[in-house]
């Protein structure tokens, strides 16, 4: 049986000081096992070669379906997964090579706040000792000044100081998401993975919250790699947006000239699909065709050209390259072959 | 100042939100286990079963393996007293006196006849007092005509007599004596018919109805010394002279006489025997005259020797029973005071043992259910917090534990300690291991379980992120979370061990006398008789295992459901 292995060949990154995080090539494959030796018999491309920067205090939406690898990028980049190639550097420190003591050390600096604001706080300890455990442990404060920071970043996310001897099941969903910020935020991080942290919260709670990160990134010069489904919410606090496909980045760009102007069919079709609150208003809706193909059996050359209504013979055989349209705007489709490139660098 | 606005937050307390009162998960879990009437039951009789075991054993007047026993007067047959009415014979050193010759005496005796013969010898007879005969055998040395007339007696051929022997023969046998002296030899007439025979008699035999008890048998009784006392009895002497040693007599009507010797009794002179019914038993003298006196005084018993001995008399013969003070152990006595649910088969008190057996059973499930957690814990903990092959081989090694048949292992195990005679006490130690190591699995694999599901869940991974140490994730966020489960499975088992323990108390193989457990109690019912007869043996401890399983299993469910958060509250 032939051997599968991993390719991991790719051009090592140079790092620029104003980029917090920069990833290169990243991959990440999880062995599908078989059988009674538990022999790996394929893996599954979560992440598939991504590439891109975090500016120092910007936020970065990672957008993109269901399944097609956002939050696997998240952990993959905070060493939660171990990478399968490719790099990421913090601060131009590649952070799966780390020993675990190193790794331990750099861990407050690099936070991520869940999805599920339920499932992400152990229901047997009290808020407080959730926030603080981690402080201590790393002594992010001097001891006789813990019960003050603690109350302090409490106040912060909108927490009382009396919730401290609470127990998470007091809590809504809100209440509890501000908490698993306040836990991320006390340990003073450079940046911060925020996974959907607002999809589990209904529409009003939503924009408390979200105010709520952009007030804590302006206060402490944050740098958010924020994933979300919900485009409306990214558009509202990005800087930055990645559109990703199964397991690969399609385009990446600032917020305004992705929102100005998709170029990639599956960024055209995603934003098609954002509700216009406007009843007289005809959405002009592409809706895409078939469903996303397994990450674990991709589609040879341009993974989207099962569905893409503009497919062409060579999506079907070649993988298209990255392509700057514009400066900083970065799309992966054949069809800006013939565009010219832009030299603005 | 944090510190400051709290207080003032708090001293402000018009806040709703702080008036709520905050409950810890625990709180939480300890209302909703208060508010279950059931789990409060069965709180009640752990508690009852604690201090009743504990507390009760401590209060208990009487020990664990105490034996309750009794004295009990028993009567055997000691001795036997009977009047005398034969006649005994002693014999002069070198004579012989045989029972033909005995028979032919008492013959003369009751015929009055006043010369007997036996085997061509003949005897004649003197009477020495009241039952009391000397008995002279004689040898004819002449014979003769006798009648009115005339009496000629001549010398047997072959005697040579005296000159004169004749004459005064002739008259003594004309003046009807009996015997007469000549010449210093005493000489005896017995008139046969027309025939007079004259013989030399000596005394032979002594013919009497006294018994003589001596001391021991160095005394000597011979004739000499019996002739001598009976003769001072029949004359009622204080002493008498035999054999050159002088004797001090006293004599008690009816009883008979003591014979002393330099103020010593050595010997009873009476009419009534005493004898043993023991073989081999030698009666004491003071024994004897105690028993003799007893009699002539008409008494039913009397004491000797801080015995106590009583009589029963039939016709002539006195039966002597000893009244022995046995230990008896008090066996299934019913409940009472002394002992509220009375005493077992080995004459313990029974509430005593079921509370030490409480002892035992709770602290043998206490141990074994800490074993089997302790082990289940850090196994299953290790397997579901590390998984991969550290995993799959501690839960093969819970899956060939599962596959061993416990209670066959338990019985041979049990037996082994038995043929090995192990100390009961290592025995119960070994019990509790054995137990613990072979129901460790069930708690592995629950914690796994959990913790496999927990490691999953998303505070595990913020735990991570948040660069904790692993001791610390393990013991402060998934250990504290698998506990719910683990107390309700521990609480559960306690009961289900009690059962095993009393089980195998019960067939013998589990905790073994003197210590006492409510298994091996209940198990003295092995036959009906007991089971119907002595219901105060088995019904406590079968009910004191039924209370504390129940207890246990209430307050199980009780903590199951207070455990569940869809529980309302």
């Amino acid at each position: 049986m032939e051997k599968i292995t991993i390719d991991n060949t790719f051009t090592p990154l140079v790092h620029n000081p104003d980029n917090v995080l920069e990833v290169n090539a990243l991959k990440k494959y999880f062995p599908i096992k078989e059988g009674m030796l538990q022999r790996t018999v394929g893996y599954v491309r979560a992440v598939d070669g991504i590439s891109f920067n975090i500016k120092r205090g910007t936020t970065m939406g990672l957008v993109g379906e269901s399944g097609c690898g956002k939050t696997t990028v998240g952990r993959t980049i905070l060493r939660l997964h171990e990478k399968s190639g490719g790099e990421v550097l913090f601060n131009g420190q590649e952070v799966h090579t780390l020993s675990k003591a190193q790794m331990r050390a750099l861990r407050p600096k690099m936070q991520i706040i869940f999805q599920d604001p339920y499932s992400s706080l152990s229901p047997r300890l009290p808020i407080g000792e959730i926030v603080g455990e981690a402080v201590r442990e790393h002594n992010i404060v001097p001891k006789e000044e813990f019960n003050d920071y603690i109350d302090e970043i409490m106040s912060e996310c909108g927490l009382q100081p009396y919730h401290r001897d609470r127990y998470p099941h007091e809590f809504s969903g809100g209440q509890r998401q501000r908490i698993c910020i306040a836990r991320a935020l006390a340990l003073n991080p450079e940046f911060v993975v925020c996974d959907e942290p607002v999809s589990a919260l209904d529409v009003s709670i939503q924009a408390q919250i979200i105010n709520l990160l952009r007030d804590l990134q302006e206060e402490h010069n944050l740098t958010y790699l924020f994933i979300s489904h919900d485009l409306s919410v990214v558009e509202h606090i990005s800087d930055t947006i990645g559109v990703m496909y199964l397991g690969s980045l399609v385009e990446f760009g600032s917020k305004e000239d992705i929102f100005r102007e998709p170029l990639h069919p599956y960024t055209k079709a995603l934003f098609s699909a954002i509700p216009i609150p406007d009843p007289n208003s005809k959405m002009n809706r592409i809706v895409l065709e078939g469903s996303i193909p397994s990450p674990a059996n991709p589609p040879k050359g341009c993974k989207f050209h099962t569905r893409c209504k503009n497919c062409m013979e060579k999506c079907k055989t070649e993988a298209p390259q990255p392509k700057e349209i514009e400066p900083g705007h970065f799309v992966v489709c054949h069809l800006y072959d013939n565009e010219p490139e832009n030299k603005a660098e | 100042m944090a510190e400051e606005n709290k207080k003032n937050s708090r001293a402000g307390a018009l806040d709703d939100e702080q008036r709520v009162k905050v409950l810890s998960p625990s709180m939480l879990v300890f209302k909703r286990f208060i508010r279950n009437r059931l789990a409060i039951v069965g709180v009640a009789f752990i508690v009852f079963m604690f201090l009743f075991a504990f507390v009760g054993g401590w209060i208990s007047p009487y020990g664990e393996d105490q034996v309750f026993t009794h004295y009990e007067g028993l009567e055997k047959d000691y001795a036997s007293v009977t009047v005398n009415d034969n006649y005994r014979y002693t014999v002069v050193e070198g004579e012989a006196f045989d029972s033909l010759a005995q028979s032919k005496f008492i013959l003369a005796l009751n015929t009055g006849a006043a010369t007997f013969e036996a085997q061509g010898k003949t005897y004649s007879y003197e009477q020495k007092g009241e039952d009391l005969y000397v008995v002279n055998g004689t040898t004819t040395v002449a014979r003769g005509m006798s009648n009115k007339m005339m009496t000629a007696v001549k010398p047997v051929e072959g005697v040579t007599l005296p000159d004169g022997f004749e004459a005064a023969a002739n008259a003594a046998i004309s003046a009807g004596e009996v015997s007469f002296t000549f010449e210093g030899v005493t000489y005896v007439v017995s008139i046969e018919g027309r025939e007079a025979v004259v013989g030399t008699g000596a005394p032979i035999a002594l013919a009497s109805k006294t018994v003589y008890d001596t001391v021991d048998s160095s005394i000597e009784t011979g004739f000499d010394f019996r002739l001598a006392a009976e003769t001072a009895i029949a004359a009622g002497a204080t002493s008498f002279e035999a054999d050159g040693v002088t004797y001090g007599l006293s004599v008690e009507p009816e009883v008979g006489a003591t014979i002393t010797r330099d103020g010593e009794m050595i010997a009873l002179a009476s009419n009534t025997v005493v004898s043993s019914y023991i073989a081999g038993q030698v009666l004491t003298l003071e024994f004897k005259d105690a028993a003799k006196e007893a009699i002539a005084n008409d008494l039913t018993e009397f004491e000797f020797n801080d015995a106590t001995y009583v009589i029963y008399r039939n016709n002539t013969i006195w039966d002597i029973r000893s009244e022995t003070q046995t230990q008896v152990v008090n066996a299934y006595e019913a409940p009472s005071f002394t002992h509220w649910l009375g005493t077992d088969g080995n004459g313990m008190d029974l509430l005593t043992r079921i509370m030490y057996g409480g002892r035992v059973s709770l602290v043998i499930g206490f141990i074994v259910v800490f074993i089997a957690a302790f082990l289940g814990v850090i196994l299953g903990g290790v397997a579901g917090y590390f998984g991969k092959w550290v995993d799959s081989v501690i839960m093969r090694i819970v899956d060939i534990f599962n596959c061993i048949p416990s209670t066959p292992l338990i019985i041979i195990l049990g037996s082994i300690m038995d043929a090995e005679r192990v100390d009961p006490q290592i025995r119960m130690l070994y019990l509790m291991l054995i137990l613990g190591f072979l129901s460790w699995p069930g708690v592995a694999r629950l914690v796994r379980g959990q913790i496999l599901s927990l490691r999953e869940q998303e505070f595990m991974t913020a735990t991570e992120a948040c660069g904790l140490t692993v001791s610390h994730r393990i013991f402060r966020h998934l250990v504290p979370n698998v506990m719910p489960q683990l107390i309700v499975t521990c609480t559960m088992s306690l009961g289900s061990t009690i059962i095993t323990e009393s089980t195998l108390s019960f067939l013998g193989l589990g905790v073994k006398y003197p210590f006492a457990s409510w298994g091996n109690i209940i198990s003295a019912v092995s036959t009906v008789h007991v089971m119907t007869n002595y219901w105060f043996v088995w019904i406590p401890a079968g009910l004191c295992i039924l209370i504390t399983v129940l207890g246990f299993n209430f307050v199980g469910d009780g903590l199951r459901d207070a455990f569940d958060p869809k529980m309302k509250r």
